[in-house]
C-alpha cells in the first residue's frame, strides 16, 4: 500500500503539513485512549450484567424469556450495522475530497439509521417497561436497562454530534480541524457498532439460547 | 431538611445549615461544626476582600484561571491540594481529639467532643478530600508542571482539556466544602459503602454530596489520565526515546495508564449508586435482587490502582532527587521503569484484598492474597536502586532528602504491615481495625505526601525563581515525620488491641494511653502544616536573597533545568534535541551547556480561554442542583455544558504567536546572566551565592 | 490548526481498494450477525449455542476492527492504536474475568442449596 499508510482513513491533511498530521494523529489517538477507558465502563458493565443474571438476581420480576424481543433486537442489529457501514461514506468523501454536499449527505444517511436503531430501541424499552420489566423491578433488569440504555445513549449523543458536525461543516467548511473531528467522529460511530455486536451475543442471545 | 421538596429550591431550606443545629443545642459537637461553617464563609469574604483590595481580580483572571499553560494549571491544583489538606488536617486532629475523650460505657454511647454522627461526617470527608482533592490535585499538579519540561514539550497534548480537568476537580472540591454550610456529608466513609448508603438508611443529601464529587471530579481525573499519556506518546523533544525519560516520566506513564484504566470502575460503582437513589434501581439494595457485594469489587477495582496512583509519582520524584542530591546517576534505570510498569500492570489484579472477609471461599482469597505479596518485589527493588543511587554520592541534607530519609525508614514499615495484612488469615484478625488505619496512613503520608511535598521544595524555584528556604524546609520535614510517627504508631497498637476503625466510642481504659499520644502527634501534624505554609511565607520575604534566576540551582540533569527560573511561558526558547539520557547533564559534562539557539522562531501558544471556568463552573451547579433535588437548575447545567462544548466546535480559535524577537530577547538576556554569575558548588548550594548557575565541572553524576 | 485542505494523495490511491474492505467487512458482518441469531433459534444444545454466539461475537468484533476501523500490524498510528486495543482488552479481561471469578463465587457460597443452586451457572448448566 502507499506510504498514507497507518494514517487515519479519511485524514488527508496533505504532506506538506507535517505537524498538522502530528497534531491530528495525537488529537485522534487521545479520542481512541478516551474509548478505552470507555470501554472498561462497558466490560464491567457486562460482567455485572453477567453476576446479576441468575434467579436471585431477578427477584421473581420477568426474565429474558418474558422480556425480550429477538426480532427487534435483529432490526436494530441491521439498523446499527448499517450505519456503521454508511461512515465508510463519510471518510471516503471526506479523504477524496468528493465535496461537502455528499459529507453533509452521508452524515446525515448515518444519523438516520442511528434514528431508526433508536426508535426500535425505545420502542422495546416502552414495552418491557409496559410488561412489569422497569428498571425498578430487580437488580438484573437494573443491569440490563444501565447496558443497554447507556449503549443507547452513546447512540444518541453520536447523532448530535454528525448533527453538531453539519453544523461545523456548514459554519467553517471542511477544514483541518473539522477532518480530525470527523475521524474522530468515525472512531466513535464505528466503536458503538463494536459493543452493540458484544450486547446482541450477550445480553440478548446468550440468555435465550 | 424538611418533608417537601419544592420546584424551585428543591430540598433547601433555611434549616440545612449547622447554626440552626446549634440553636437547637449548644454543644461542642454543634459549635465545631458551626465553627467549620464559619470559618468557610469567612474565610471566603477575607479572599474576596483581599482579592479585592489589591486589586488582584483582573490579573486571576487574565494569568490564572484562563490560562491553558499546563504549568499554571500545575500551580493552580497544588494550591487547591493545599487548601484542602488544611481542612483534612484540621479534621484529622479533631477526630484525635475526640477519640482520646471518647471512653465511654456500654450504657453511655454519646461521649466525647463530638456527636457520633458528626464524628462520621468527619472521616468521612476527611478520607474523600485527603485522597480526591489533596492526593490527586498534588500529583496530577506536579506532573502538569514537571512532565512537559522533562519530555521537552511546551504543553500538553490538550491544553484546554487540562484546564477543563482542573476546572471539574475545582468543581468536584467545591461540592464536599460546600457540605460544611449547606446540609450534611454523608456518614458511610470515603468507601460510601452500600447498602448502609442506600436511601433506606441514609435518606437527605450527605451520600449525593459524595457522589456527585466523585462523579464530576472523577471524570476530570479520566480526561488527565488520557492527557498525560498522550503527552508522553506524541509530544516527545526529539530524540527523547521513550527509554531516554527522566523517571519521574515514567511513573506519570504509569499514572495516566492507571487513571484511563481505573477511573471507569469509579464512575460505574458511583454511577450505579446513584441510580439506586434516585431512581429506584436495585443494584445494591437488600431486596428486589440487588447485590451489595458487586459494589464493593467495583469499588476496589478502582480503589487499589487508586493507591499506586498516588504512590507512583512519589516514587518519580524520589527517583529524581536521590539522584540530583547525591550528584550521581540514577542507579538501575531500566530496573525502576520495568518495577514501575509492572507494579502498574500488578495493580489491576490485587483489589480483592480490600474485602477478604466478604465471604468468598479461601481459594478466591489466596488468589489475590499471593498476587499483593507479588507487589512487594518490584516495590522492594525501588528502594534498593534508590539506596544504591545515594551510596558513596556526596549527599547534602536539604528539606527533599529530609523527606526522603523520612521515607525509607518509614515507607518500608508501611510496606511491611501491608505484606502482614495480604495474608488473608491475619487480615481477618485485624480487618477494620485501627491497624488499618495505621497501615495505609504509614504509606500514604511517608509515600505521597513526602514525596509531593519533597517534589514541591525541589521544583519550587522552576516556578517561582526562587528557593524555598532550607532550615524551615527541613524543619517541616522533621515535624511531618515525627508527627506521623507520634499520631500512626499508636493505632498499630491499638488495633491489634481491638479497637475497630471509625468507631465513636470505646469502653476499655486500655486504649487511653495510646490515644493521648496519637492526638499529641496530631497536633504535631498541625505544627507541620504551619510550618510549612511558614516556609513559604518566609522565602517569599526573602525571595530576592532566594532568588535564582539561572534556573538550575541544584545542579540538576533533566531538561527542565536547563531553562531560566521562573520558567517562561513557552518553557524552551527551541525545542531542545536530545542525545542521551540526563541529557542536560550530559550537556553540562561536555561543557559550555548554555548555547544559545542557532535561529529563533515564532511560538504558538493555545490562546487564553474561559471554557474551562465556564465548565467548571456549570459542573458545580450541576451537582449541587443534583444533590438538593433542584431539577430544572440540573437540567440546565446539563444542557448548559452540552451547549458550550458545541459552541466551542464551532469557533475557530487561533492559537496565540508569541514572536521570535521577543522570545530571542528573553532568551538573550538569560543566557547574558548566566554568563556573567559566578557558578557555584555544590557545597555552596544553601548559601546566597546560589543563583541558579551551577559549577559544570562538579557534574559527576 | 486551520490551514485548508490542500488534498494532496498519493497518485496510486483510489477509492476502490478501501470500498472493498468495507464491503468484506459488511458481508462478513453481516453473515456472523445472521448466524447468531439464527443458532439461538435453533434446536442445538444450549452449550452449543453459546459456543456459536461467542465465536461468532469475536469474529465480528475482529472484522470490525480490521475492515472498518482499520487496526492492523502494517506500522504507523494503526499498530500503535491495535497495541492500545490490546493493552485495553488484557486489563478488560482481568477485570471483567476477575469479577465474574469473585461474583460467582460468592453467589455460590451464599445460595448453596436448594433451588438456587442451579443459578450458578446460569445458561450453561441447562443443556446438559
Ligand atoms: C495529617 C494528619 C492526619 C491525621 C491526624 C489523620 C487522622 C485520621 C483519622 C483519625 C482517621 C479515622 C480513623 C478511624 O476510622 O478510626 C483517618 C482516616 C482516614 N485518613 Fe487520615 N489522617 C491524616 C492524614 C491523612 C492523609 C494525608 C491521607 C491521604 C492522603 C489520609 C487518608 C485517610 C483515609 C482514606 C481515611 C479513611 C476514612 C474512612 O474511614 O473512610 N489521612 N485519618
Ligand atoms: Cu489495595
Amino acid at each position: 500500500m502507499s506510504s498514507n499508510n497507518g494514517l487515519y482513513p479519511g485524514l488527508n491533511l496533505g504532506s506538506v503539513h507535517d505537524e498538522a498530521h502530528q497534531q491530528a494523529e495525537a488529537t485522534v489517538f487521545g479520542f481512541w485512549v478516551f474509548l478505552m477507558s470507555d470501554l472498561i465502563i462497558f466490560g464491567i458493565l457486562f460482567a455485572s450484567y453477567a453476576s446479576y443474571l441468575n434467579p436471585i438476581g431477578m427477584a421473581g420480576a420477568p426474565g429474558p424469556q418474558a422480556l425480550f424481543n429477538l426480532k427487534s433486537v435483529a432490526i436494530q442489529t441491521a439498523f446499527l450495522l448499517f450505519g456503521g457501514v454508511a461512515y465508510a461514506g463519510v471518510s471516503l468523501s471526506m479523504k477524496y475530497d468528493h465535496g461537502a454536499k455528499k459529507l453533509i449527505g452521508w452524515l446525515l444517511i448515518c444519523a438516520l439509521l442511528g434514528g431508526g436503531f433508536l426508535f426500535f430501541e425505545i420502542s422495546d424499552f416502552i414495552d418491557q417497561a409496559a410488561k412489569g420489566g422497569k428498571p425498578q423491578a430487580s437488580g438484573w433488569l437494573s443491569s440490563y436497562w444501565l447496558l443497554v440504555g447507556l449503549h443507547g445513549f452513546h447512540v444518541f449523543s453520536g447523532i448530535v454530534w454528525i448533527l453538531a458536525m453539519v453544523g461545523q461543516i456548514l459554519t467553517r467548511g471542511v477544514d483541518d480541524v473539522v477532518k480530525v473531528r470527523l475521524s474522530m467522529l468515525g472512531v466513535f460511530w464505528h466503536f458503538l457498532d463494536l459493543i452493540w455486536v458484544g450486547i446482541f451475543s450477550f445480553v440478548f442471545l446468550v440468555p435465550l439460547a | 431538611m424538611s418533608g417537601q421538596s419544592s420546584p424551585t429550591f428543591g430540598n433547601l431550606d433555611w434549616e440545612v445549615t449547622p447554626y440552626t443545629d446549634l440553636l437547637e443545642h449548644v454543644n461542642s459537637s454543634t459549635i465545631i461544626g458551626a465553627g467549620a461553617a464559619s470559618v468557610l464563609v469567612l474565610g471566603a469574604f477575607a479572599g474576596i476582600a483581599l482579592l479585592t483590595y489589591m486589586r488582584w481580580w483582573k490579573p486571576l483572571f487574565r494569568d490564572w484561571l484562563t490560562s491553558a499553560d499546563a504549568k499554571k494549571i500545575g500551580i493552580m491544583y497544588i494550591a487547591l491540594a493545599l487548601v484542602m489538606m488544611a481542612r483534612g488536617i484540621i479534621e484529622g486532629l479533631v477526630m484525635r481529639a475526640h477519640q482520646a475523650t471518647a471512653l465511654g460505657a456500654l450504657d453511655k454511647a454519646e461521649t466525647g467532643l463530638v456527636a457520633p454522627d458528626h464524628f462520621a461526617q468527619l472521616f468521612s470527608t476527611h478520607g474523600t478530600i485527603m485522597i480526591f482533592f489533596v492526593a490527586m490535585p498534588l500529583l496530577i499538579g506536579l506532573i502538569n508542571f514537571v512532565l512537559p519540561q522533562q519530555l521537552g514539550a511546551r504543553d500538553m497534548a490538550f491544553p484546554v482539556l487540562n484546564q477543563v480537568s482542573l476546572g471539574l476537580t475545582a468543581a468536584g472540591a467545591g461540592l464536599v466544602m460546600v457540605s460544611l454550610l449547606i446540609g450534611d456529608f454523608g456518614t458511610g466513609g470515603w468507601t460510601m459503602y452500600p447498602p448502609y448508603t442506600g436511601l433506606d438508611y441514609s435518606p437527605g443529601e450527605g451520600v449525593d454530596y459524595w457522589l456527585w464529587a466523585i462523579l464530576i471530579s472523577g471524570v476530570g481525573s479520566t480526561l488527565t489520565g488520557m492527557n498525560f499519556a498522550v503527552t508522553i506518546f506524541k509530544s516527545r523533544a526529539p530524540g527523547m526515546h521513550l527509554m531516554r525519560m527522566p523517571l519521574f516520566c515514567w511513573t506519570s506513564l504509569c499514572v495516566a495508564i492507571m487513571l484511563i484504566y481505573a477511573m471507569p470502575a469509579l464512575t460505574v460503582s458511583s454511577a450505579m449508586l446513584a441510580l439506586d437513589r434516585y431512581a429506584g434501581f436495585h443494584f445494591f439494595t437488600n431486596a428486589s435482587g440487588g447485590n451489595m457485594m458487586n459494589y464493593a469489587n467495583i469499588f476496589w477495582m478502582f480503589g487499589h490502582p487508586e493507591v499506586y496512583i498516588l504512590i507512583l509519582p512519589a516514587f518519580g520524584v524520589f527517583s529524581e532527587i536521590s539522584s540530583t542530591y547525591s550528584g550521581k546517576r540514577l542507579y538501575g534505570y531500566t530496573s525502576l521503569v520495568i518495577a514501575s510498569m509492572s507494579i502498574a500492570v500488578v495493580s489491576f489484579m490485587v483489589w480483592l484484598h480490600h474485602f477478604f472477609t466478604m465471604g468468598q471461599s479461601a481459594g478466591v482469597n489466596i488468589a489475590f492474597g499471593i498476587a499483593t505479596m507479588i507487589i512487594g518485589i518490584p516495590t522492594g527493588v525501588k528502594i534498593y536502586d534508590w539506596m544504591a543511587t545515594m551510596w558513596r554520592g556526596r549527599v547534602r541534607i536539604t528539606a527533599p532528602v529530609v523527606y526522603l530519609v523520612g521515607f525509607f525508614l518509614l515507607f518500608v514499615i508501611g510496606g511491611l504491615s501491608g505484606i502482614i495484612l495480604a495474608n488473608p488469615s491475619i487480615d481477618y484478625q485485624v480487618h477494620n481495625t485501627t491497624f488499618l488505619v495505621a497501615h495505609f496512613h504509614n504509606v500514604i503520608i511517608p509515600g505521597v505526601l513526602y514525596g509531593m511535598l519533597a517534589g514541591v521544595h525541589y521544583w519550587f524555584p522552576k516556578a517561582f525563581g526562587f528557593r524555598l528556604d532550607e532550615s524551615w524546609g527541613r524543619r517541616t520535614a522533621l515535624l511531618f515525620v515525627g508527627g506521623f510517627i507520634f499520631t500512626f504508631m499508636p493505632l498499630y497498637v491499638l488495633g491489634l488491641m481491638g479497637l475497630p476503625r471509625r468507631s465513636p466510642t470505646f469502653q476499655d481504659p486500655d486504649f487511653l494511653p495510646w490515644m493521648y499520644i496519637a492526638s499529641f502527634g496530631a497536633v504535631l501534624m498541625l505544627a507541620a502544616l504551619f510550618c510549612l505554609l511558614w516556609t513559604f511565607w518566609k522565602s517569599y520575604r526573602h525571595r530576592m536573597s532566594l532568588s535564582v534566576p539561572g534556573g538550575d540551582p541544584w545542579n540538576g540533569s533533566s531538561l527542565e533545568w536547563s531553562t531560566p527560573a521562573p520558567v517562561p511561558e513557552w518553557t524552551f526558547a527551541s525545542i531542545p534535541k536530545v542525545q542521551a539520557r540526563g541529557d542536560w547533564g550530559e550537556t553540562k559534562r561536555a561543557g559550555d551547556p548554555w548555547r544559545a539557539p542557532d535561529s529563533y522562531a515564532d511560538i504558538e501558544m493555545p490562546a487564553n480561554t474561559a471554557h474551562g471556568l465556564i465548565i467548571a463552573g456549570m459542573a458545580f451547579a450541576l451537582g449541587f442542583a443534583m444533590v438538593w433535588h433542584i431539577w430544572w437548575l440540573a437540567a440546565l447545567s446539563f444542557f448548559a455544558i452540552t451547549a458550550a462544548l458545541i459552541w466551542r466546535g464551532m469557533r475557530v480559535i487561533e492559537p496565540r504567536i508569541i514572536p521570535a524577537r521577543q522570545v530571542e530577547e528573553e532568551d538573550r538576556r538569560f543566557r547574558e546572566y548566566v554568563a556573567g554569575a559566578t557558578p557555584i558548588t555544590r557545597a555552596d548550594e544553601e548559601s546566597e551565592r546560589n543563583r541558579g548557575v551551577p559549577d559544570c565541572s562538579e557534574f559527576a553524576g | 490548526m486551520t490551514r485548508p485542505n490542500t488534498g494532496e494523495l498519493q497518485p496510486e490511491e483510489a477509492p476502490g481498494a478501501e470500498l472493498k474492505s468495507y464491503a468484506v467487512g459488511l458481508l462478513v458482518s453481516f453473515l456472523l450477525s445472521a448466524g447468531a441469531f439464527a443458532a439461538a433459534f435453533s434446536e442445538l444444545p444450549t452449550n452449543w449455542k453459546v459456543i456459536i454466539i461467542c465465536l461468532a461475537a469475536l469474529l465480528q468484533i475482529m472484522a470490525h476492527l480490521r475492515n472498518f476501523l482499520h487496526l492492523n500490524f502494517s506500522g504507523g498510528q494503526s499498530r500503535e492504536d491495535l497495541l492500545l486495543v490490546m493493552f485495553s482488552v488484557c486489563l478488560l479481561v482481568i477485570m471483567a474475568g476477575g469479577t465474574w471469578y469473585i461474583m460467582s463465587d460468592l453467589s455460590g457460597r451464599m445460595h448453596q442449596n436448594g433451588a438456587d443452586h442451579a443459578m450458578e451457572r446460569p445458561a450453561a448448566s441447562q443443556g446438559l
